[in-house]
């Protein structure tokens, strides 16, 4: 009897255990990989979002937070070997991996999702997800525009004025205002005794900024790379003079020992840690991470109140952000900007729920708290967010300037029409033609030539 | 009668098939972490470098031949220069001192402590703008713009081979220290009764006596300094403007951006250098010290 009951109880827990171990395995997951966030605000937001994705799907969502460069390595490591997560966004795929994996036909055709709510987004930001598939010989939305980033001037206006200028001195001409910069500002600083100098200026071949306030300047020339269908327009005539005259405006700055010697060799956040030293009074960056820096500051329960006041004191009166002067012919500059893009892989394990999961990311409500919560590092890619109070009330005065800049249109990057152009970028030939015009005193034309040359060699 | 004579013989081909058999498996777990840790590495890797496009791409690279010519000369400025001040730095601590001792612990120090401290050291005091150097230059004498230390091309190329030189020195300076070390005092003490002055007895004792250890690691040095990543990338990271790579760290600069097939070409182009060294240096090796 003894023993029968101990069978019964026996097979009892095991139908039990089974059940939930049954349960567990049965219920959906997805796999999702997203760049970790620079702010706490937009970690949490994300996972807001997930939390309610699971509470009306049931299904489980798998999400792991990878650091900016982790995250895309990681990713070309797993797509090689074939084993993908569902759903990928790091902040540096749109510059290094999207538009190959979408012509080698790594992604996942998401035009199903975009289509419907494609009218929401700025039709710029859209637009740099439509890209060519190389199998097939087409275009079609193989990518999410989340957020963008656009290039910004920041200065410091108590510097400015120590040196003995006001904001109403600066010029907007393009040329007078490097001068304005080179000349005036640094040698007044210079003839009070003080080693600093008027621009910071990312000269280094491993920065992106270095490629992205580069190919700002070759905007200001009106020097167009390729055309809309990716097919290389650099070597005409009128683009070829007009991106000479770029280098020679980019080389200038360095030449006349306007930014500091060690910006040849500057990593990304070279320019931000000379800023905030006072090293430059000026620089010009990708995001508003440099005022951003000292907002967090704030608040930061880690520092002293002192601290805290001189960093709420240096955000909001102290340091500016600007757009860039006019275009050498005196039109509207145009503002580059980087859509960071969430994918779909084509050999994802649950693609249905992953379109789910991306239609309901992209959702203004739960798209809007993740963008915000980066304290407008990054910009919205729809065009009800960029409404909102936070960007549009004009009362942060960095992200006002960000608002107006988004209201002037941005324009995209070259890989967008012609995706060797990460590789060309990651190579950075742009930065390579200004290094062989200041170090090995080539002239401009011969650099651009070499310039040409090899964009061919990698786009061509 | 002839059937004792043959067991010996039986006997004697068993004990060589079990000794054959025992000299197997002892042997076969050096095999297996040989074929694992050696074999499988370099064969895969030369796999990986078997496509050809990779050479094409990585010749097409204008930076290629600049830094092929970089890394000639790294090689022989840097280990020739290094073994040269290891040379005499050899007779100078081979004196048996107390200070002379304290300070040879000193001068080992650069060459004990771990690569990346170091060589980011001298990286943050050859900043233009505010390392050491250059601040103290401005301080003392005014001079707003010191020398680009890593930011001229040729300048920054010299530190590198400053930073190697100095982070290796100690341990060659040691090696020919214990060459210098077992030459026979008897030596010196004849020809110093011969008359024979101080270059006279480092010509004809001292020299032949090292000359040996000398080449040979001189040659080992240069295996070595051709896989040096440190001393450039931590340095300059190749910079200013990628003009001054050598192979070593040209292979990461194409790995970081995700290029693995162009990594691993240039690492194998390496090869036509690194197999002659190392045949010859096995070849004298092999002869003794009379090689």
């Amino acid at each position: 009897m003894k023993l029968v009951r101990h069978f019964a109880m026996g097979t009892a827990v095991a139908a039990v255990v089974a059940g939930w171990s049954g349960a567990a395995m049965a219920q959906e997951t997805l796999t999702a990989w997203f760049t970790k966030g620079f702010y706490k605000g937009e970690d949490d937001a994300l996972l807001a979002v997930v939390d309610k994705f699971q509470k009306a799907t049931g299904v489980k969502v798998e999400l792991s937070l990878y650091a900016t460069e982790d995250c895309v390595t990681k990713s070309v490591g797993a797509v090689d070997a074939g084993t993908p997560p569902d759903v990928g966004f790091c902040t540096t795929y749109d510059f290094r991996t999207t538009g190959k994996w979408a012509y080698d036909g790594k992604l996942e055709d998401v035009s199903d999702v975009i289509e419907p709510m494609k009218a929401e987004f700025q039709p710029m930001a859209v637009s740099t997800t439509f890209l060519m598939n190389g199998k097939t010989g087409k275009k079609s939305y193989y990518a999410f525009p989340v957020e963008q980033q656009m290039m910004h001037i920041t200065y410091w206006k108590d510097m400015l004025e120590e040196a003995g200028f006001k904001e109403s001195d600066i010029p907007k001409t393009f040329n007078g205002y490097w001068d304005f910069w080179c000349d005036k500002v640094q040698g007044a600083m210079r003839a009070k005794g003080k080693r600093v100098y008027g621009i910071g200026h990312p000269m280094g071949i491993a920065a992106s900024d270095t490629f992205y306030s580069f190919l700002t300047f070759a905007n200001a020339f009106d020097a167009q790379v390729v055309d809309e269908n990716g097919k290389i327009v650099l070597d005409q005539p009128k683009n070829k003079a007009a991106m000479v005259e770029a280098v020679k405006a980019y080389s200038n700055i360095f030449q006349r020992g306007c930014t500091p010697p060690s910006s040849v060799n500057w990593l990304d956040p070279d320019n931000n840690v000379a800023f905030h030293n006072r090293t430059t009074v000026a620089t010009h960056n990708a995001t508003i991470s440099i005022a951003g820096k000292h907002m967090d500051d704030m608040s930061n329960q880690a520092l002293t109140a002192e601290q805290r006041a001189t960093a709420k004191k240096n955000y909001e009166d102290n340091i500016r952000t600007a757009e860039f002067p006019l275009k050498a012919d005196g039109s509207k500059m145009t503002n580059l900007a980087a859509v960071k893009t969430a994918v779909i892989f084509a050999e994802a394990k649950n693609k249905k729920r992953a379109k789910e999961f991306m239609a309901f990311f992209m959702k203004d409500e739960n798209l809007r708290p993740f963008v915000e919560g980066s304290a407008g590092r990054w910009v919205p890619t729809t065009l009800k967010a960029i409404e909102a109070p936070f960007w549009s009330d004009g009362k942060d005065p960095h992200r006002a300037v960000v608002y107006k800049q988004y209201k002037d249109g941005t324009v995209p990057f070259q890989f967008v029409y012609n995706y060797n152009f990460t590789t060309v970028n990651a190579e950075n030939v742009w930065a390579k033609a200004v290094n062989r015009v200041v170090q090995d005193k080539i002239p401009a034309e011969q650099a651009v030539d070499e310039m040409i040359a090899r964009i061919k060699q990698i786009a061509g | 009668m002839t059937a004792p004579l043959a067991a010996p013989r039986e006997d004697a081909s068993a004990f060589t098939r079990d000794r054959a058999m025992w000299g197997a498996i002892m042997l076969a777990p050096y095999v297996l972490v040989f074929a694992v840790m050696v074999v499988y590495p370099v064969a895969y890797g030369l796999w990986l470098g078997l496509n050809w496009n990779s050479y094409r791409a990585l010749f097409a690279d204008p930076i290629f031949i600049r830094t092929v010519v970089n890394t000639i000369i790294f090689l022989f400025v840097a280990v020739n220069l290094k073994f040269l001040i290891a040379l005499m730095l050899s007779g100078f601590f081979v004196q048996q001192r107390p200070w002379i001792r304290i300070v040879l612990v000193l001068f080992i120090l650069p060459w004990a402590v771990p690569s990346i401290p170091t060589i980011l050291s001298f990286r943050v005091m050859l900043n233009p703008e505010n390392g050491m150097l250059n601040q103290q230059l401005f301080q003392w004498f005014g001079i707003m713009e010191g020398p680009g230390w890593l930011t001229d091309p040729t300048l920054a190329f010299i530190s590198s081979i400053f930073v190697h030189i100095w982070k290796s020195l100690p341990f060659w300076t040691l090696i020919l220290i214990t060459g210098r070390l077992a030459i026979a005092q008897d030596l010196y003490e004849a020809a110093s009764v011969d008359g024979a002055n101080r270059w006279q007895q480092f010509r004809f004792i001292t020299w032949p006596s090292l000359a040996t250890l000398y080449v040979t690691s001189t040659m080992l040095s240069m295996i070595w300094t051709l896989g040096d990543f440190n001393s450039v990338y931590l340095l300059t990271g190749g910079g200013p403007g990628d003009l001054n790579h050598v192979l070593a760290t040209l292979g990461i600069r194409y790995m970081r951006n995700n290029n693995l097939d162009l990594g691993i070409a240039s690492i194998i182009v390496a090869m036509p250098l690194i197999l002659p060294m190392v045949f010859v240096m096995v070849k004298r090796l092999s002869k003794g010290p009379d090689a």
